[in-house]
């Protein structure tokens, strides 16, 4: 993609430190507030008593089982809503009567936040694991199928015409023109539906759970730590920027004929 | 429709082939424009022998493009009949090839993998496969190419690639959409020279539309001359010379002044429609 330019590229450093500068800032007023005594301690809890608890809850183990929890259950749901996604948006893209059937329910669905379905999921499925894996599933199902169905759209005239000049047959229609003319857009959307994921996970943790990171913050916060809560937050970023981060490069890796 | 057909060397000899006839007659095609009916071809008729060459100019707009993706079978809505060989047209078929105005190379595939594409619908052990590939890249000169990615090519390399994939699966047809209309002067000019060669060698039927009356008549059996609203032919001029030609014969200079003076000709009474004013009754 090109970039406009923007003078002389300044070196890494100062680069590096206009990124932080915001996040910096919040953790300073952060820091002036709660020492400011305007609040109670126990409410806006210093910075350097959540390092100590986050610290705390790494070293003892407690942090690990919350986590894994957690990302079982992404990794889990996120590949079942994803692989749906992606072939319930190549049908509908692909097959008139797949989308006549489909598109009307699944624009209505889509319109619906995942957590509303929540009440309804814990009633059916078993309230720890399978219930937060459809969760997820469901959160990442629906952007994953919208990229694909319009990135399948979108596939140029231009060359669904040459796939029919040389009456390419399915097959190589599908993994030489369809997949890679789609990379792009679907990596996208995938990428929409693992932040969803992500977050509908800890929403659902944060309501119905014996484990994971939102019951983590959960119980930290019936108990009164704000501190573990705000580890939790702190852990939650964290973990989706690192997501979010490695599906980019990902993205980037397998678009690389677009920078032509 | 797989046509299994044993592949030619690009050397087959011309006179051996008696397939890849055209017969178009009474064409006509409507587009509906807003509602209404546009005939964009009217009654056409047009007999191709097999392995001529036949050039097709005219003004834009006058339905050149359109009389070509009827003709490989990409648009099947039409009245009238084409006939290959007395097989009526109806769909795409790999006995007919179309090289595109633009290049149309899939950007993800490097230029191996884009002649291949005209290869899939064919059961060719794998090592058949790379032969034809790299015999057809030789043939456009693009042998050190293969591995390279269209935005890598130029752009006559590109059409060049496209017209391998064209031939690929040697079609008794090749329709030839303005193939060399983005070439500056001087690689147009020898890729024309190639595509004669290659014409000569592989003794296609070849149906191409240019804008450019020079290389019409230098490479052209017959020149077709459309003209507009709604497109019909208004002249077919033979070339009587032998290939490959001289570009300095009188005859082509002729022959090109008189096909200038035929497309630039004053409209008819009868084309009234040619120039209409928005807003104003037409008459
Ligand atoms: N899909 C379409 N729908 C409606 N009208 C069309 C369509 N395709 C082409 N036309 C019309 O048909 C006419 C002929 O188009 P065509 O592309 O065949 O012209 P052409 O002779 O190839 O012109 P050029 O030399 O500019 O390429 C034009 O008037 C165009 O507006
Ligand atoms: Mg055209």
């Amino acid at each position: 993609m090109p970039m406009p330019s923007r003078g002389p590229a300044p070196s890494r450093l100062p680069a590096m430190a206009i990124r932080i500068a915001p996040i910096a800032g919040i953790l300073i007023l952060w820091e002036i507030a709660a020492l400011s005594g305007i609040w109670p301690r126990q409410v806006l809890v210093p910075l350097e008593q959540v390092g100590a608890t986050l610290l705390a809850l790494a070293s003892d183990g407690e942090l690990a089982r919350h986590l894994s929890a957690s990302l079982y259950r992404l990794a889990s749901g996120f590949l079942v809503g994803s692989v749906i996604g992606v072939s319930t948006g190549a049908a509908m893209a692909l097959s008139r009567n797949v989308h006549r059937l489909l598109w009307p329910t699944f624009s209505c669905v889509r319109q619906v936040p995942v957590i509303a379905f929540i009440p309804l999921l814990i009633l059916f499925f078993d309230v720890e694991d399978s219930f937060k894996i459809v969760v997820v599933a469901m959160a990442s199902f629906f952007p994953s199928a919208l990229a694909t169905h319009d990135a399948v759209r979108d596939i140029p005239e231009s060359h669904r015409e040459v796939a029919r000049l040389y009456r390419m047959p399915t097959a190589p229609f599908l993994v030489r023109l369809i997949l890679p003319a789609t990379v792009p857009q679907v990596l996208t959307g995938l990428r929409l539906g693992l932040t969803r994921g992500w977050l509908s996970l800890v929403a659902a943790e944060l309501l119905a759970a014996d484990s994971g990171l939102g019951q983590m913050m959960e119980m930290g916060r019936q108990l009164f730590q704000i501190d573990v809560v705000l580890a939790g937050v702190f852990v939650t970023g964290l973990i989706g920027f690192l997501l979010d981060n490695s599906m980019v490069r990902v993205e980037r890796h397998l678009s690389r004929w677009r920078t032509a | 429709m797989t046509d299994h057909r044993p592949l030619r060397g690009p050397a087959t000899d011309k006179a051996a082939r008696r397939t890849g006839a055209v017969r178009i007659s009474g064409l006509s095609k409507r587009y509906a424009m807003g509602g209404k009916a546009m005939t964009v071809l009217d009654d056409i008729n047009l007999s191709i022998r097999p392995g001529e060459f036949v050039s097709i100019v005219g003004p834009s707009g006058c339905g050149k493009s359109t009389l070509l993706r009827l003709i490989v079978g990409l648009d099947t809505d039409y009245d009238g009949e084409i006939r290959l060989d007395d097989t009526r047209v109806a769909g795409t078929g790999l006995e007919r090839g179309l090289v595109f105005q633009d290049h149309r190379l899939f950007p993800w595939m490097t230029v191996a993998k884009n002649v291949e594409v005209a290869l899939l619908n064919q059961k060719l052990p794998r090592d058949r496969r790379e032969r034809v590939i790299s015999e057809h890249l030789a043939l456009v000169g693009l042998s050190d190419f293969g591995d390279a990615y269209p935005h890598q090519l130029s752009g006559g390399m590109a059409q060049r690639a496209a017209i391998a994939r064209a031939l690929a699966n040697e079609p008794k047809v090749l329709a030839l959409d303005e193939p060399l209309g983005a070439l500056d002067a001087l690689t147009r000019v020898k890729v024309q020279a190639e595509l004669q060669r290659i014409w000569m060698e592989a003794g296609t039927t070849m149906i191409m539309v240019t804008h450019d009356v020079d290389e019409a008549l230098f490479l052209g059996d017959r020149v077709v001359v459309m003209s507009p609203r709604p497109g019909r032919i208004a002249r077919i001029v033979d070339v009587d010379l032998p290939h490959p030609r001289d570009r300095a014969s009188p005859l082509l200079h002729r022959l090109k002044d008189e096909i200038l003076a035929e497309l630039t000709r004053e409209p008819r009474e009868d084309d009234g429609t040619l120039v209409t004013f928005p807003g104003r009754p037409r008459g």
